[in-house]
């Protein structure tokens, strides 16, 4: 007998490269990705590298001795002075970005604890701290006492091997995320089109007019699904590459941080991205097959977009790591294993079972659809 | 030969969410259709006609009875059944984004013909059928009549055995519908088995050498034109058939 499967695959491959809404899904998406590690870059460097004019203007509601204000002037901090209800009243309005209080000993900063205010007052602390320094030294130096001995007692030194870079991390696992997002929308178009679209068409009488298994005809449809989700998420990915490595020329908040992944990485990214595909586009041909018209089949698939990106932020955002179970788990497998990938850590036990899990999940996905589309219910559902 | 037993085709129709309603859209058909015959399905709107034709071109299944080409059944042979038909019904859709070119080479490897056949096959029937000007024009750009004659060009390509023609002339202009019954008339002619369903009695009187009369499922009368317009005194097939079934009521 007869194998249609290229025949099917090859009708798919040119109605999707010929369909504009097909193309822009497969291709405009993964253009957001660069925007979203550069954007994202920007915002971190803007927040790291804030402009201490920003926010050094501080109150003070008591008098600074000669050696205060020379600290301020090296800290570059600007003194405002008056009472605490006049600072309290600027405070407010926005004229300075903390005041402090004194009795006896005793310092507070006062905020509400805004953005601006935290830098703020994270100046302060320095200040406070050095002052500190520079009385006890003066004290040391009265009592005829060594107050470098004193002080520096001992010494701690930092020596980091590998320099890990949070927003590195976190740029990547969410860049990540976003190629998830993009392949679940690049596969719900073009596996509505082909099912439920096929159907109201009219096309789907045709072709099962035609001596062609069901079998071909799922497979030749699942496979030009899976192969404009996969174009998008390599497409996504190599995009992803590019743009880290901008970003790690551009922005000095990836000093010293190699942003780059190792060849085994990218290509075990890679065969994540390709499961991922093969995955998604099961489960749209399968959703899309059992509505009728192409809106249904649209209606039935978007929350289908939130459910791919959702269990992978919040393991992100709680720091799941990967284990034997996690990688059973559809969804969550593939980012948590991209997760630790970028964390440097590759567990092939736990890559191999999301690999045979997802070949166990399209297999069971795709005999469901191949049965539907033996029986006369997909032409004359309802 | 097509051999049709006893069909009955049972739907379920719901008349609110809880009550549903079972109802034979065919219920005991049975006739036969012999090398070189036009079989003419005749009967109004809803008399069973398309659904009887989807089973017999495996669209849909049957709940009671048999459909046989030369011994062939469903669903043991669906596939060899369905390399010797071509089905063509008044709603048959085609991809519009393909070329005329590219749908009947996909069909020609669809239906297995060979490679060096397929190619002058396609000159053959493009030149038979006239659309040598949009041989390479995409379906979504051609006319009505265009796509019609595609439809036709498809169901050549593999030269079937069986032909069934589903109410293949509703809503075409009278050229293209002439295209139509000049194409059944050669392929008759070439000893080709041809069902062909069609509320238009005139039409089918002109070109049927049999006709199965269908109304509400069942078979009211079968036989050749002429024996039917002798058996009910009349003149010609649409009296014939109000006459058998006993005049317009409220009701119909």
């Amino acid at each position: 007998m007869k194998n249609n499967l290229w025949n099917i695959l090859k009708k798919e491959l040119r109605e999707l490269f010929r369909d504009k809404k097909s193309l822009a899904m497969m291709l405009v998406i993964p253009i957001f990705i660069p925007l979203l590690i550069l954007g994202m870059s920007a915002l971190f460097e803007m927040q790291m590298n804030k402009d201490v004019e920003d926010y050094n203007t501080i109150g003070f509601a008591y008098n600074l001795t000669e050696q205060e204000q020379q600290l301020a002037q090296q800290m570059q901090i600007k003194i405002v002075m008056g009472s605490e209800e006049e600072l309290k009243q600027k405070y407010e309005n926005g004229e300075i970005q903390l005041y402090i209080t004194k009795q006896d000993r005793e310092y507070t900063l006062n905020s509400d604890g805004s953005e601006i205010s935290t830098y703020a007052a994270n100046l302060m602390e320095t200040y406070f701290n050095t002052y500190k320094q520079i009385l006890q030294q003066n004290y040391l130096q009265e009592n005829h006492m060594n107050a470098d001995e004193v002080l520096n007692i001992i010494t701690v030194k930092e020596n980091v091997f590998k320099q890990d870079n949070f927003f590195t991390n976190y740029i990547r696992s969410y860049a990540f995320l976003f190629i998830i997002m993009a392949i679940t929308v690049s596969a719900t178009y073009p596996s509505t089109d082909t099912t439920a679209g096929e159907k109201e068409r009219g096309t789907l009488e045709t072709l099962l007019t035609f001596p062609i298994k069901s079998k071909d005809i799922i497979m030749g449809k699942f496979l030009g699904v899976s192969i404009s989700s996969i174009v998008t998420g390599v497409i996504s990915f190599l995009l992803a590459i590019v743009s880290l490595i901008v970003a790690q020329n551009v922005f000095s908040i990836f000093e010293g941080v190699d942003v780059m992944f190792s060849p085994i990485s990218m290509i075990i990214a890679i065969i994540i991205i390709i499961m991922y595909s093969f995955f998604i586009s099961g489960l749209c041909i399968a959703i899309a097959s059992t509505s009728k018209t192409f809106k249904e089949a649209q209606s039935a698939l978007t929350p289908l977009t939130f459910i791919s990106f959702f269990p992978g932020m919040i393991a992100f955002m709680v720091g799941v790591v990967g284990t034997p179970i996690i990688s059973l788990i559809p969804f969550l497998n593939y980012t948590v294993i991209f997760t630790d990938l970028c964390n440097g850590n590759i567990d092939y036990l736990n890559i191999a079972i999301m690999i045979i899990s997802t070949i166990i999940y399209i297999s069971i996905v795709l005999t469901y659809i191949i049965k539907q589309y033996k029986s006369e219910k997909v032409l004359f559902s309802k | 030969m097509i051999q049709v037993e006893n069909i009955k085709k049972k739907f379920v129709r719901y008349k609110n969410k809880k009550e549903k309603v079972e109802f034979y859209a065919d219920n005991g058909i049975s006739f036969e259709a012999k090398e070189g015959e036009i079989v003419g399905i005749l009967g109004p709107n809803g008399a069973g006609k398309t659904t009887l034709l989807r089973m017999i071109a495996g669209i849909l299944e049957p709940t009671e009875g048999s459909i046989s080409f030369d011994g062939l059944t469903y669903p043991k042979n669906e596939i060899e059944i369905k390399q010797k038909i071509a089905y063509l019904s008044g709603n048959t859709k085609l991809y519009d984004t393909l070329s005329t070119y590219e749908l009947l080479k996909m069909c020609a490897d669809i239906y297995d013909v060979p490679k060096e056949k397929a190619e002058s096959r396609i000159q053959e029937i493009c030149k038979m059928l006239k659309m040598e000007n949009f041989l390479y024009n995409k379906i979504g750009n051609l006319s009505t009549g265009q796509t019609q004659k595609v439809n036709i060009a498809r169901c050549l390509i593999h030269n079937p055995q069986y032909y069934i023609l589903d109410e293949a002339t509703t809503g075409l202009d009278i050229i293209s519908s002439q295209i139509i019954l000049e194409f059944m008339k050669k392929e008759k002619q070439k000893g080709k088995t041809i069902l062909y369903s069609t509320h238009y009695m005139e039409e089918a009187e002109n070109i049927c050498d049999k006709v199965v009369m269908l109304n509400k499922g069942v078979i009211i009368q079968a036989g050749t034109p002429e024996a039917i317009k002798q058996e009910t005194k009349t003149t010609n097939l649409r009296d014939a058939f109000f006459q058998i079934i006993g005049g317009v009521s409220d009701e119909e």
